[in-house]
């Protein structure tokens, strides 16, 4: 099961690279009488969550082997239910990442939906991994709300499709296809488009787990296995980001970008905004990174308000940035719980750097990079969106932003030396562990690496992309 | 043609209605229903009347689509989803009554405004120059998906809270057949298909979480906090 699973994400990631190649070739492909459609926008989404998968999928090898030494997956190792738990988890990651590209590529804004809503049913079981009282609690608010997001994203897919039905074509299986509505989208009927969009905005940025949707996170966040946590905060999170990027330039053509600006620009402030305190009081280390994810959202949300070229740009860049600099920091979070039995900041009494030197550092960079320190990449990504808000007008957007920012900033900060900058202790030194120093030293080399250079294909794709975006 | 189209379009409107309102009878019945297992009847009942909502609209507007989509209802809604929770009911021993958080006669005044909300709401999409089915479905619709809302937010049990989850689906689904005389059919598919199975990971995870807390009861889940 591991073998297969780490080589079926490998050769999905060179399945997203012809694509990624394709369409900078080709600017738009479309196969099967247009059912998949890729732009820009898509491969890069693909490519994300392809290099995701197969990173967290060798890490996972070496994470749930230790899980099942340590006894955090029942007392008995090997015995039947394990095997049957560890059988659960390869099946259900593939499920999983295979719902989130069908996201991607499907055409039809009506399977687009069906495929988020399995992502959700796929990542149900994955975060009651280790059946414990609290994940089951956790997983029951993510079903629940996750159910409610979804039935309004499907509920605005309905009237999105019925904003279209005067077009010619419309009872077709065509009708509700993005490319056909986009070509369209001036002619759309506007009353229905507003409802439509405010639908869209809650129901996936419930998935995106915009604030005040955005409780489930935390929990389903610090409940699920590591590498499940970080496909969710990243992958999961783009390809939800994705669905509202595509609703989102459906209702730009249609009623121009005021009316969604101001709704995108409210939520992704009040996430900014919500997660500052809980980041200041913050006790645990994952449920600190899911909030971390959550402000990360507001922050590409109001990228995506903002739009024009340079909001777009910021935006592309961002959610690449934060894809690596995210999943770096969860693997690293995992290998900290493994080595200390827990998440929380007190009992690890600062002794991260010394029991454990490799993800130490690792950790800090990816802290570091995570709340836009310079030189690293989600700094030059921060900054672009900034000026996208100066420049467009935006002061007060401009002005919270950097004021969040900085809480976010501070309490990270904190945390972060707590846990690394501690008193001499006799925590022993963890041993070495090559599956995941493996991946995590891959990923880290990507995060230093991408601050000082994006390979120039993948830029042409990041740019491709926004102007998708900003349709331009 | 025995009819005329307009009187043919007339009778379909009026029988659209009838069946409309019984669906929002039903609703409101859940809102005051004290019994888990007569509750599970009712959102049968209703995704019954659901369908025939869906056949009268397939054959008034000749749309052949339509009938897959109420086939797919009453295969999952009206007996296999029933089925599934009346076994888990059944397995868990469930004696308890649902306890609602606000008592009845408040909810059923919440449920009324509710249902004026969603009329108010469906009249922005009225089209009189468009003579079509289903005006007074898309009010019931929109009425049905925010009561299915109110009751998830007024139940602590488990089950409770996926039947009114359900039963704002029915509000989508009228909803959707209404506006737009179906969606196109694979992606009908793909929602009954997500529908079943949503209901049996959600049936999977409320017979977990009665055997962990030895209740179904959602309030008290609370450890996870900040």
């Amino acid at each position: 099961m591991e073998a297969a699973n780490v080589a079926g994400f490998g050769v999905i990631l060179l399945v997203a690279i012809a694509l990624a190649v394709k369409v900078l070739a080709a600017g738009t492909v479309s196969f099967a009488n247009g059912f998949f459609y890729a732009d820009s926008l898509s491969a890069l989404v693909i490519l994300l969550t392809a290099a995701v998968a197969l990173v967290c999928s060798t890490y996972s090898i070496g994470y749930l082997r230790d899980d099942q030494q340590s006894g955090d997956m029942g007392d008995d190792p090997a015995g039947a239910e394990q095997i049957a738990q560890l059988r659960m988890f390869y099946s259900l990651t593939p499920l999983l990442v295979f719902s989130m590209l069908f996201i991607a590529v499907a055409n039809n804004l009506g399977v687009m939906w069906a495929a988020m809503e399995a992502t959700t049913l796929a990542s149900i079981f994955l975060v009651t991994f280790y059946g414990k009282v609290t994940s089951l609690e956790a997983a029951w608010k993510y079903a629940i709300i996750g159910g409610v997001g979804l039935s309004m994203a499907l509920f605005g897919t309905v009237v999105a499709y019925y904003a279209g039905h005067s077009l010619p074509g419309s009872d077709s299986l065509s009708g509700l296809n993005w490319s056909v509505l986009a070509q369209h989208a001036a002619q759309l009927d506007k009353t229905s488009m507003r409802l439509a969009f405010v639908l869209i905005l809650l129901g996936y940025g419930t998935k995106a787990g915009l604030a005040p949707m955005h409780t489930w996170k935390p929990d389903a966040y610090s409940e699920a296995p590591v590498p499940t946590a970080a496909i969710l905060s990243t992958a999961l999170l783009n390809c939800a980001l994705y669905c509202l990027i595509r609703f989102y330039i459906l209702t730009s053509r249609c009623l121009g970008p005021e009316y969604p600006r101001h709704l995108l620009l409210l939520f992704g402030l009040l996430s900014m905004g919500i997660s500052v305190p809980f980041v200041l009081a913050q006790r645990n280390l994952r449920r600190l990174l899911a909030y971390s994810t959550i402000d990360h959202a507001g922050i590409m949300t109001i990228a995506l308000g903002l739009a024009g070229p340079l909001g777009s740009l910021g935006l592309m860049l961002h959610m690449t940035f934060h894809t690596i600099a995210k999943s770096t920091l969860f693997l690293s979070a995992g290998n900290v719980y493994q080595h200390f039995r827990t998440d929380l900041f007190a009992k690890m009494k600062g002794g991260v750097m010394r029991a454990m030197p490799l993800t130490g550092v690792v950790l800090f960079m990816a802290m570091l990079a995570v709340i836009g320190m310079p030189p690293f990449s989600l700094f030059q990504s921060e900054f672009l969106i900034l000026r996208a808000a100066f420049d467009g007008g935006h002061i007060l957007t401009g002005v919270l932003f950097i004021l969040f920012g900085t809480g976010i900033f501070t309490g990270v900060l904190v945390h972060l030396s707590g846990m690394i900058l501690g008193p001499v202790d006799d925590t022993p030194v963890a041993a070495r562990r090559p599956w995941r120093d493996g991946s995590l030293l891959t990923l880290a080399a990507a995060l230093v690496l991408i601050g000082f250079w994006v390979p120039a294909p993948l830029f042409e794709l990041i740019r491709g992309a926004a102007r998708v975006v900003s349709g331009q | 043609m025995l009819m005329s189209p307009f009187l043919d379009m007339q009778l379909g409107d009026r029988i659209v209605t009838l069946m409309a309102a019984l669906v929002l009878v039903l609703q409101i019945a859940m809102v005051a229903q004290r019994w888990i297992v007569i509750h599970i009847r009712i959102f049968a009942a209703q995704s019954f009347f659901l369908a025939m909502i869906a056949a009268t609209i397939a054959w008034f507007n000749h749309a052949p689509h339509i009938y897959i989509a109420a086939g797919l209802t009453v295969a999952v809604k009206v007996i296999l989803v029933p089925i599934l929770f009346e076994r888990l009911v059944e397995r868990m021993e469930i004696r308890e009554e649902i306890e609602p958080i606000i008592n009845v006669p408040i909810s059923l005044v919440i449920a009324g405004g509710l249902t004026l909300v969603g009329y108010v709401v469906a009249e922005s999409f009225y089209r009189p120059e468009e003579p079509g089915l289903g005006h007074n479905a898309l009010a019931v619709a929109i009425s049905l998906f925010l009561i299915g809302f109110f009751n998830m937010i007024n139940r602590r049990k488990a089950l409770t809270q996926v039947l009114a989850l359900l039963t704002l689906e029915n509000g989508l689904f009228l909803a959707a057949i209404s506006l737009t005389y179906g969606m196109p059919l694979i992606v009908e598919l793909g929602v009954f298909f997500d529908v079943l199975v949503a209901a049996m990971v959600l049936g999977i995870l409320i017979y977990r979480i009665r055997e962990t807390f030895e209740s179904m009861d959602v309030s008290r889940l609370r450890r996870l906090r900040g």
